[in-house]
């Protein structure tokens, strides 16, 4: 009687707490709603798109050359790996191979990948925890990757280093030592993080059975990565759908039992030793060979061999040959600088006051009428008009220039062509599986792209990891299944 | 034997337990590393090593004569993925050549676009400014930068190292970096 | 007029002697405050070196050579920061809010001796500013009304982070303040008395030199409940920043924070200060230290209690150097289930030890 009276008096509801966008631990701008009863989770609901730029949408108005960099801002933390599977996906889609060589660079950059995001992932989620020190430990090991990373192509971060049909330089020799050098000392280091925390009692206590899931229902909840294999289920696409060079690698799954925090750590833990090993496995066995698939469709052309018009020295100039000329006006279209003027059906002429001698109309031209003038530069129409020579007489090297020019040009204009169809490409990026699905109609731009980001599905399981547990369990939880903000909202 | 096994189990589980060796172990690890030297760069006094072929702030190649290559063919601008190179052409000439540097993502297609090597990403990365039009490059600025960042022989070692790709990568060039074995 | 017909002499000399007592004290707090500011200011620069160097960085380097003048900086920051005041927050507890945490903090540095008194023209100068019998209880008495300070702050913030970090925080201070509490009972029980002078003067004379031998259990949980007392990592559940934010000061900006800021860490030296008294023999050195190395007498008595203080200083940072943060029930159940009755058990065995002492010794 006198608890309904109570009852009645006092309503109790559960607090609602706002943990992000703006938050020390939320990992970037992942918002969770949380409805706590004392300190215990009652519900929680984790709201994404904070981050949202259309990835996959701007891809549709880009060309498959192009879009690639859009794939570094995805997993930022982990670029690399975001890259690789692109071009994995891309190369697929053409129906091409690249060459043994790439694909051992690519595997190893992708492994490097691996180790600095899994460092990254270890550093956070001590610092969630509370081991600040383990945050700067694996942070000194990161510099050194990413370090790696700017010898090889310039960029820490944003490396948008392999190519479709390859990588985009071949790798110095100073970076095979270093790494070398790296994969040497990095076994140590690791012992150094696992000293801190391994068998820390206050770690095990925050990670031992917290945020435990089966693997049944890891399955069916979509994990992927070392955050499905923490459950038990040895699931790894680079051991079941190999592409690069993993087929070619020895190297072990590692596996959890109980599914909770701990073994997630562990998995990742051993992960890294993995990754050390194959990329030491890889060096060693390092092809020599080309870095570029050698198909002109799909890949830029040597820019050596168009020097004979485009080097300075040369000083074209570019004449049409009346004779050829229909008076399509193409040319005159293609001219950035409005230079070729000309009736319809009448020999175009171009004016060489305004020319720039970019080769627009040199590569536009259907006819064989635009012809080349080597040291023409700053001569008049009529001494041009003298020098010039039909297009087919021209020395060797120049018809070559040009013809590759002509490729380089259609290449970044409208892009390779991709042939009809839809495929779906997945990869084993360290966060999971990334998927790349792709509908084609044909033309040098996806119709569709569609992304499967592992950050994303594993945001959706936070409440199935965090109900139930305390307030301070959802730092770990958030922190334990690896999500960057960045591929979760595309 | 098993007895025994289990026996030392639990006592080394006790030992764990009330000797806190863990913690003492992590302690002596960051009291070691107290005296180790620092990683730490004093930025403005010190700067790291910038790897060649770092993707800075953007150049307009010059030739030996001291003229822009650029000859304004528009290919970096069509390249582009966040398109903003604006090019204008004048008088036989490049008239403008703008790069929004807030909107350019560094990811060097405008190079690898370039068939006449007239531009670089130097290793330029200090530019931050009070003023929007001061980091808005223009001609000018960009020409200034090839003097600056890239003289003399630096450029033409920029070009072949880094203007990619080149008939090399579709052979196999000597001298190609392989694995050469543990050094002792 | 003659100024014997105004007043006695006996009363002038009562007076002068009055006069004289007074302007010593004002000059003593005058003295520790300022002193016990700058060490509490340094202390925050002892810290992010010590924590730097440990973590592989410099720490500090840019405000004065190896950033000795840092601490200045950062007050003159604090100093001229805007003072944010959340719009529904309890505007008055809001503001006193840290002026309690800061004063009950603060006012625990009068009770703590630093050396032995000393004479000069007759008057005898004890290093503390007011020698109570009590000082023990009173240092608990103040750290208890700190947490008035936290806790309202959490509530008037009326945020949800600092609602939480207060309630957190009220119910760690009450479970460790007990644990502390029963802790130090060995030491009362050893020493005979409250007076904290009095319990270094005990030390000095025991057979060990110091309680940290005979009292090793009480001064294990001493530590741990200090460091929970102090909110200090692996306790530092009322401010966990990657928990919630900051927090109970999650709301404070400016020289309000500064005021919680430097609370903390003068909470952190008397909780050192204590450990140094109560257990590491204060001022004073064991017996066979002295003996062995006879000169070292030489040294004052209060350069050894400042290293012994800040050897206990640096024990706090390397803990926070080394360890993760415990979860909030975790740190609840240690403090009632371990560390409350291990203390008892403590009480037990040294008061049977003192009883069996007094009986056969005697």
């Amino acid at each position: 009687m006198i608890q309904k009276e109570a009852e009645k008096i006092f309503e109790t509801r559960e607090l609602n707490v706002n943990m992000g966008p703006q938050h020390p631990a939320t990992h970037g701008v992942l918002r969770l709603v949380l409805d706590i009863d004392g300190e215990t989770i009652v519900k929680v609901t984790p709201y994404v798109g904070y981050l949202h730029r259309g990835i996959e949408k701007l891809g549709e108005s880009l060309s498959y050359f192009q879009a690639l960099p859009l794939t570094d801002r995805m997993d930022y933390v982990s670029a690399m790996s975001n890259n690789i599977g692109y071009v994995v996906a891309v190369e697929k889609l053409f129906g091409i191979e690249a060459p043994e060589r790439a694909k051992f660079i690519r595997t190893i950059v992708g492994e490097m990948s691996r180790i600095s995001n899994h460092l990254l992932w270890l550093a956070t989620h001590a610092l969630d925890i509370g081991a600040m020190t383990v945050f700067l430990y694996c942070f000194r090991e990161r510099e050194w990757l990413l370090d790696l990373f700017e010898m090889i192509c310039g960029a820490r971060l944003t490396v948008t280093y392999p190519r479709v049909g390859g990588v985009r330089n071949d790798v110095p020799q100073e970076f095979l030592e270093s790494l070398w050098k790296f994969t040497d000392e990095f076994p140590s280091r690791i012992l150094e993080y696992e000293t801190l925390i391994d068998q820390n009692r206050i770690w095990l206590q925050r990670t031992v059975d917290i945020g435990v899931i089966s693997a049944e229902e890891a399955i069916n909840m979509g994990m992927t990565g070392p955050t499905l294999r923490g459950s038990g289920v040895p699931y790894d696409i680079r051991k079941h759908m190999p592409y690069d060079a993993y087929d070619k690698v020895d190297f072990d799954v590692p596996i959890g039992t109980k599914g909770d925090t701990y073994d997630r750590y562990r998995c990742r833990m051993l992960e890294l030793r993995q990754s050390n090993n194959i990329i030491r496995q890889l060096i060693e066995k390092l092809p020599p060979g080309p870095v570029m698939v050698d198909d002109p469709k799909f890949t830029l052309p040597p820019k050596d061999k168009m020097m004979p018009i485009t080097h300075p020295t040369k000083e074209i100039a570019y004449f049409i040959l009346e004779k050829a000329c229909k008076g399509c006006g193409m040319c005159m279209r293609a001219c950035p600088a409005k230079a070729i003027t000309g009736e319809k059906k009448a020999a175009h002429k171009i004016n060489q006051a305004l020319c720039v001698n970019c080769a627009n109309c040199l590569v536009t031209c259907k006819f064989k009428s635009v012809t080349v003038v080597s040291g023409g530069k700053g001569l008049s129409d009529e001494k041009l008009a003298e020098l010039a020579v039909a297009p087919d007489q021209l020395p060797e090297d120049i018809k070559q220039a040009q013809q590759l020019l002509v490729k380089q040009f259609e290449f970044i204009k409208k892009g390779p062509k991709a042939p009809e169809g839809d495929l779906y490409v997945a990869t084993e990026v360290p966060k999971g599986e990334l998927g790349f699905y792709f509908v084609s109609d044909g033309s040098g731009k996806p119709f569709r792209m569609r992304l499967r980001a592992p950050s994303f599905i594993h945001a959706g399981c936070l409440p199935r990891l965090c109900v139930g547990h305390l307030v301070a369990d959802v730092i770990a939880a958030i922190g334990t299944i690896d999500i960057v903000l960045g591929e979760c909202d595309r | 034997m098993e007895h025994s096994v289990t026996v030392r189990e639990i006592t080394k589980q006790i030992i764990k337990r009330f000797t806190f060796i863990e913690i003492l172990q992590g302690m002596a690890l960051t009291l070691r590393k107290m005296f180790s030297r620092a990683v730490t760069i004093q930025y403005p006094k010190e700067r790291r090593h910038i790897a060649p072929g770092f993707r800075g702030q953007h150049a307009l190649a010059k030739n030996q004569a001291g003229r822009a290559k650029c000859v304004g063919c528009g290919l970096c601008a069509a390249i582009c993925p966040s398109q903003c190179i604006h090019i204008t052409r004048a008088k036989g000439q490049v008239d403008k050549y703008e790069v929004d540097i807030l909107r350019c993502i560094y990811c060097g297609f405008c190079v690898e676009a370039c068939p006449y090597g007239a531009v670089v990403l130097t290793e330029n990365y200090e530019y931050s400014d009070y003023k929007k039009e001061n980091i808005y490059m223009k001609k000018d600025k960009l020409l200034s930068n090839w003097d600056k960042y890239m003289p003399g022989k630096k450029g033409e070692e920029y070009f072949d190292k880094f203007w990619r790709p080149l008939s090399e990568d579709f052979g196999t060039p000597p001298g190609q970096s392989v694995f050469k074995g543990k050094k002792e | 007029m003659d100024i014997n017909n105004i007043i006695s002499p006996q009363l002038l000399d009562a007076f002068i002697k009055f006069g004289i007592n007074v302007l010593v004290i004002i000059l003593k707090i005058v003295v520790v405050l300022a002193i016990g500011l700058l060490h509490v200011a340094y202390a925050t620069y002892f810290e992010r070196k010590v924590i730097g160097h440990m973590q592989v960085r410099l720490g500090p380097m840019r405000v004065g050579p190896h950033g000795l003048l840092q601490p200045f900086a950062d007050g003159l920051k604090l100093f001229f920061k805007e003072d944010i005041v959340p719009a529904n927050a309890d505007k008055v507890v809001f503001y006193i809010a840290p002026i309690i945490f800061m004063a009950a903090s603060m006012v625990n540095l009068s009770v703590i001796p630093f050396s032995y008194g000393f004479t000069i023209a007759d008057f005898t100068i004890s290093p503390v500013i007011a020698d109570i019998n009590i000082g023990l209880l009173f240092i608990f008495a103040m750290a208890g009304m700190g947490v008035y300070g936290i806790f309202i702050s959490g509530w008037a913030s009326n945020s949800k982070y600092a609602f939480l970090g207060g309630l957190r925080s009220a119910a760690q201070v009450i479970s460790y303040e007990i644990a502390m509490g029963l802790s130090l009972v060995g030491v009362m029980i050893m020493a005979g008395s409250l007076n904290l002078t009095d319990i270094v003067r005990a030390q000095e004379e025991s057979v060990f030199g110091m309680f940290a031998i005979p009292q090793i259990v009480g001064f294990i949980i001493f530590t741990i409940a200090a460091v929970a007392e102090t909110n200090r990592t692996p306790f530092d559940m009322p401010e966990a920043e990657s928990e919630l934010v900051a927090g109970y000061f999650t709301e404070y900006s400016g020289f309000r924070f500064a005021l919680f800021f430097l609370g903390e860490y003068i909470a952190m030296i008397i909780m050192a200060s204590m450990a140094t008294i109560c257990f590491l023999g204060g001022w004073t050195l064991p017996w066979y230290i002295t003996q062995v190395v006879p000169f070292i007498n030489y040294v004052p008595g209060i350069v050894w209690f400042l290293m012994k203080v800040y050897a206990c200083i640096f024990f706090y940072y390397w803990i926070r150097a080394t360890l993760p943060r415990y979860r909030y029930d975790q740190v609840m159940g240690i403090g009632w289930k371990i560390l409350i009755p291990v203390a008892l058990a403590n009480i037990l065995i040294t008061g049977l030890v003192k009883i069996i002492m007094t009986m056969y010794g005697a």
